[in-house]
């Protein structure tokens, strides 16, 4: 048998070999006890001295190339690794021997997320204190005593002798005078905390929660600009294509103030249970700082403008975990923690 | 506050849009539309009126402006036409006084006589039940429905029933007495406003009328009444009094001085159209201090920067006049009294970015100089801290910042207390994390098989009431219960804690007993410990007492840690400088020392390590061996001792050399034996 010839086919044979039974086949038919090649090398003695060196030449180069070959075929298949079926059997649907790792509470995850997409839009993270006095949490933000406007924030008052009367904050707005207190603009803040609210609670309402609020001032930051910034922030938390609408609104410290409406995630605008059949969801009151607030703080509003914003870590948590029920989040349960 | 579509459409002769697109417009550009519901042949809008708008669009005469504006559709212009009787002159009926005009700001007033009391007419009826009001008879009705038509109060009395003619409008003295329309009875003081005659009180100004002076079927001759109040004072009143009424909830929020003679010639004008009778001529108008219309210089340039578009001056005038804004060449608008709310150009804004629609604002990035956001290395910390503990098996949990009223007063600590607290569960301001970190395992733990390890933890403020004021700081707390979980355990946790914080100066501490640490209750003394960093008391750990657990009836045994943060963020520590490992082979040498019970780890290690050798990389305990439980007075401590060099091998002798002072040394305390060596 010519030699090329056999080679040829050994390597055919080795290429189309689909698995390790297969290759050792091969194996055995070319150099296995009465392989073709054995065979040859076999007959080797018998040849002429001269043949015998020319052939033993080329048989014992093709039997190195086979070697080889066989061998990084062998690779493709993977299993390198010889073991023995009895007793090194491995059950791999057992379970993995247990790493208690714990949780931590849905509303961080979302803080901080929040807090990370705003630094990269250029805000600082900045926080404050949550008993206030009522000249930060009403006063500097030109809500004034005796005003109706006070309602919309049902408040928790200290009990405490002192000139001025302290309270749980009702928002994190009370940062945005302390900060502009202390720096001149431009600004480019967020203020992440606890606020508390003294109203009854259900699926939506606690008497403390989570705010953020958002603050940027400068020569010329417009309503326009706030559309971008706040759009931008929603389509990078919910991590996709995000449709907003401003509403006209008020608020004491905002001129003109309005709410934004996210077009509803769930339903994108038809209406469903989730939007209550409106299509949109109200995620943040925001306005243009109001004069007064710029004077409180002992800046010029003719020089300065910029937008404000608060948001709910709670509803946006529960947008994001699609969890139904508010109180959940503050009830300490570990079978609802260990979801996170 | 509920408005009829039908009544909206009354003011138009146009056909109003269909009840949902109208309300689309007035969601975008006036009010949010929270319900729209149908009601018999009407459609009922449930609009969130914003507080700055009250003195207009609380009626259904502001609101069908708005509609106007939004539909561009005309409002039709009615005159009112009161036909007097000039045989009765009013100044033979009644006399008016005003004791303050910082009170009251104006008291208009009318006489109606020979009227006839029945039930109101169908259409008023209807839309009086489509606003949530329940018809009572047809002045009273008349006087509420020209309430919801222009915004106004309005209130009737009988005449007949008004003694000596008079009417004054006045503080109440303390202690007088007054039975309201709907039969109840307070006592007033100089706080309140009153409407009185010679004898009695007929009314709570602005906020209630008096049963005394009440309509009635047998009522003939009227006296109303359209006032405006000092919006302070009845909302003081209210409050105080916790009588809310539709009237009040107006006059809080501050009423056009300026409505009041429309809204009585209006009802008049009504009143004989439903009850018939005399209107008397003339009317009672008490009004010292005129409010005039004021005048606002648009400023363009500062509309568009604001806006962030540049609407054409056209347009601008077009939308400003639309909403009933006088608008001039030198575009100095002129503001109507009925919009108090427009006190400047930002003012303006609003208005023209509303009506233009913020729909139409395009989004566009500001141009503004780059500025990278600053970190905030407390949040950074924070979260460093949480990622740690979470990593250890510990769960965030997230508490409310009050305690149950009874546990606060068990505790003993200088609590804050709330003038208005929620309930006795939530009580006072939360003085540490571990209550309620203690009432989550005891919930848990029903949930959890018997003995489970539960490692939970809070990062978050508490209270505490001080001479100088409130003060408040934020801790970190965990707490550990189950299989497993002892007091070794946690300090293991607060030891990588520290660690990942990059804190290698600290230690533990016995517990001290101050008069003033109010923590002691919560901890049993004898197995806890203070935690010092950098030679400060940065927080605790050990076992909480029986008595706590007890009290927050938690029967297993619960080991915390509590840490202040505040302190820690002053040693937290990020710097790290890399040290090249020896490259020589490190040699150990095993020791084994007999020492009383009570002596500590730590002692034995101060004495190894007052061998002030380099040479000695690290000691390392691997046993310790506390003998049979008959006689424990004596414990048996084994170290490894590793010896190795920076820049060489060591050989035998040095490193037995530096092994026998060790030795000397822990033998220097009579009752420690060393063992055994090898």
């Amino acid at each position: 048998m010519d030699i090329k010839d056999i080679k040829n086919r050994a390597e055919k044979d080795i290429k189309s070999a689909q698995n390790i039974n297969d290759l050792d086949k091969v194996f055995q038919k070319y150099l296995g006890k009465k392989g073709q090649l054995t065979q040859v090398l076999h007959l080797l003695k018998d040849l002429p001295e001269e043949e015998k060196k020319k052939t033993g030449k080329i048989a014992n180069q093709f039997k190195k190339e086979f070697l080889i070959k066989t061998e990084n075929q062998k690779k493709n298949f993977s299993d390198t690794d010889s073991y023995n079926p009895k007793s090194e059997w491995i059950d791999v649907t057992l379970p993995g021997k247990k790493i208690s790792t714990g949780h931590l509470n849905p509303i961080t995850q979302v803080k901080r997320e929040v807090e990370d997409i705003f630094e990269r839009l250029g805000f600082s993270v900045v926080e404050g204190p949550e008993v206030e006095s009522e000249k930060y949490n009403f006063d500097a933000l030109n809500i004034p005593k005796n005003h109706p406007a006070r309602d919309m924030w049902d408040t928790f008052w200290i009990k405490y002798q002192e000139k001025e009367k302290l309270l749980l904050r009702t928002h994190t707005s009370p940062v945005q005078i302390r900060y502009m207190e202390k720096h001149n603009p431009p600004l480019r803040i967020v203020a992440p905390g606890r606020v508390f609210r003294y109203e009854a609670t259900d699926a939506s309402h606690e008497i403390n929660f989570y705010h953020i609020e958002g603050l940027m001032i400068d020569k010329n930051i417009s309503i326009a600009n706030f559309k971008a910034i706040i759009e931008r922030f929603f389509q990078m938390f919910f991590k996709k294509s995000v449709k907003i609408r401003l509403r006209p609104s008020y608020f004491p410290f905002t001129e003109p103030s309005f709410e934004v409406d996210i077009g509803c995630l769930v339903c994108g605008g038809k209406g469903c249970s989730v939007c209550s059949q409106r299509g949109w969801l109200e995620m943040a009151g925001a306005g243009m700082v109001h004069p007064k607030v710029f004077k409180a703080v002992k800046l010029n509003p003719k020089n300065w403008q910029g937008f404000a914003f608060g948001l709910g870590l709670d509803r946006l948590t529960m947008m994001k975990y699609k969890i139904d029920d508010v109180r959940l989040l503050y009830g300490g349960d570990l079978k609802f923690l260990q979801q996170f | 506050m509920l408005f009829s579509y039908n009544w909206l459409q009354s003011f138009f002769d146009k056909k109003l849009l269909a009840p949902q697109k109208l309300a689309e417009l007035l969601t975008l550009h006036s009010f949010e539309v929270e319900e729209l519901k149908k009601n018999h042949n009407d459609w009922v809008f449930d609009l969130d009126i914003t507080p700055n708008r009250a003195a207009d669009c609380f009626s259904h005469l502001g609101i069908a402006r708005e509609c106007s504006v939004l539909t561009n559709t005309k409002i039709r212009e009615e005159e009112i036409k009161v036909k007097e009787n000039k045989s009765f002159d009013i100044k033979d009926y009644i006399s008016v006084g005003v004791k303050n005009s910082k009170d009251c700001y104006r008291y208009t007033g009318r006489i109606i006589k020979g009227i006839k009391i029945k039930s109101s007419p169908r259409y008023i009826k209807e839309r009086l039940f489509s606003c949530g009001l329940e018809p009572i008879n047809n002045i009273v009705d008349a006087a509420n429905y020209i309430m919801l038509e222009l915004g106004q109060p309005l209130h009737a009395f009988d005449l007949d029933k008004i003694e000596g003619s008079k009417i004054l409008i006045r503080r109440a003295k303390n202690g007088e007495k007054i039975n309201t329309l709907d039969d109840k009875n307070y006592r007033l003081n100089n706080d309140v406003l009153v409407i009185s005659d010679i004898k009695k009180v007929l009314a709570i100004a602005g906020i209630k009328g008096g049963k005394s002076v009440a309509i009635n079927d047998g009522t003939k001759d009227i006296f109303i009444e359209s006032a405006n109040f000092n919006p302070t004072l009845i909302r003081k009143t209210s409050k105080k009094l916790n009588l809310k009424t539709d009237a009040s909830f107006r006059f809080e929020h501050g009423m056009d001085s300026n409505l009041t003679e429309k809204a009585i010639d209006r009802l008049a004008e009504l009143i004989q159209e439903v009850a018939g009778g005399d209107i008397v001529k003339g009317k009672i108008d008490i009004y010292p201090n005129k409010i005039l219309s004021k005048s606002i210089k648009l400023d363009l340039r500062q509309t568009e920067k604001l806006l962030g578009v540049k609407i054409s001056k056209n347009e601008i005038v077009r939308i400003l006049k639309s909403l009933g804004l006088g608008v001039n060449k030198k575009l100095e608008i002129k503001i109507p009294t009925w919009r108090p709310d427009l006190n400047q150009n930002e003012d303006l804004i609003e208005e023209i970015g509303r009506i233009y629609g913020y729909e139409n604002l395009k989004a566009d990035f500001p141009k503004i100089t780059l500025m990278p956001g600053s970190k905030n290395e407390e949040i950074i910390w924070e979260y460093k801290i949480k990622d740690t503990l979470r990593a250890v098996g510990f769960s965030e949990v997230y508490n409310y910042s009050f305690i149950n009223k009874k546990i606060g007063d068990y505790s003993n600590s200088p609590l804050v207390e709330l003038e208005n607290p929620f309930s006795e569960e939530f009580y006072y301001l939360r003085p540490n994390l571990i209550i309620n970190l203690l009432g989550n395992i005891k919930h848990n733990i029903k949930y959890f098989k018997k003995d489970e390890a539960i490692r939970i933890f809070e990062f978050g403020t508490v209270f505490k009431k001080t001479k100088n004021g409130i003060k408040e700081k934020k801790m970190l707390t965990g707490l550990i219960t189950g299989n497993g979980q002892d007091f070794y355990a946690l300090k293991g946790v607060v030891d990588a804690l520290l660690e990942s914080l990059g804190i290698s100066d600290k230690f533990y501490d016995n517990f001290q007993i101050s008069s003033e640490n109010s923590q002691q209750i919560f901890w049993n003394i004898h197995k806890s410990a203070e935690i010092k960093a950098n030679n400060m008391e940065i927080g605790f750990i050990g076992q909480l007492s029986s008595d706590i657990l007890l009290k927050l009836e938690n029967k297993k045994s619960v080991i915390a840690f509590e840490i202040d943060f505040n302190k820690l963020i002053k040693i937290c520590n990020g710097e790290k400088e890399y040290q090249a490992a020896s490259k020589f082979p490190s040699a150990i040498r095993d020791i084994s020392i007999l020492v009383p019970m009570r002596v500590k780890v730590a002692d034995i290690l101060n004495q190894i390590n007052s061998v002030k050798e380099n040479l000695v990389q690290d000691v390392d305990l691997f046993d310790i061996y506390e003998g049979d439980k008959k006689d424990r007075e004596k414990k048996s401590l084994a170290f490894h001792i590793i010896f190795q060099a920076k820049n060489r091998t060591l050989n035998g002798d040095e490193i037995e050399f530096i092994f026998q002072k060790i030795i000397k040394a822990l033998e220097e305390n009579a009752d420690w034996e060393v063992r055994k060596q090898s």
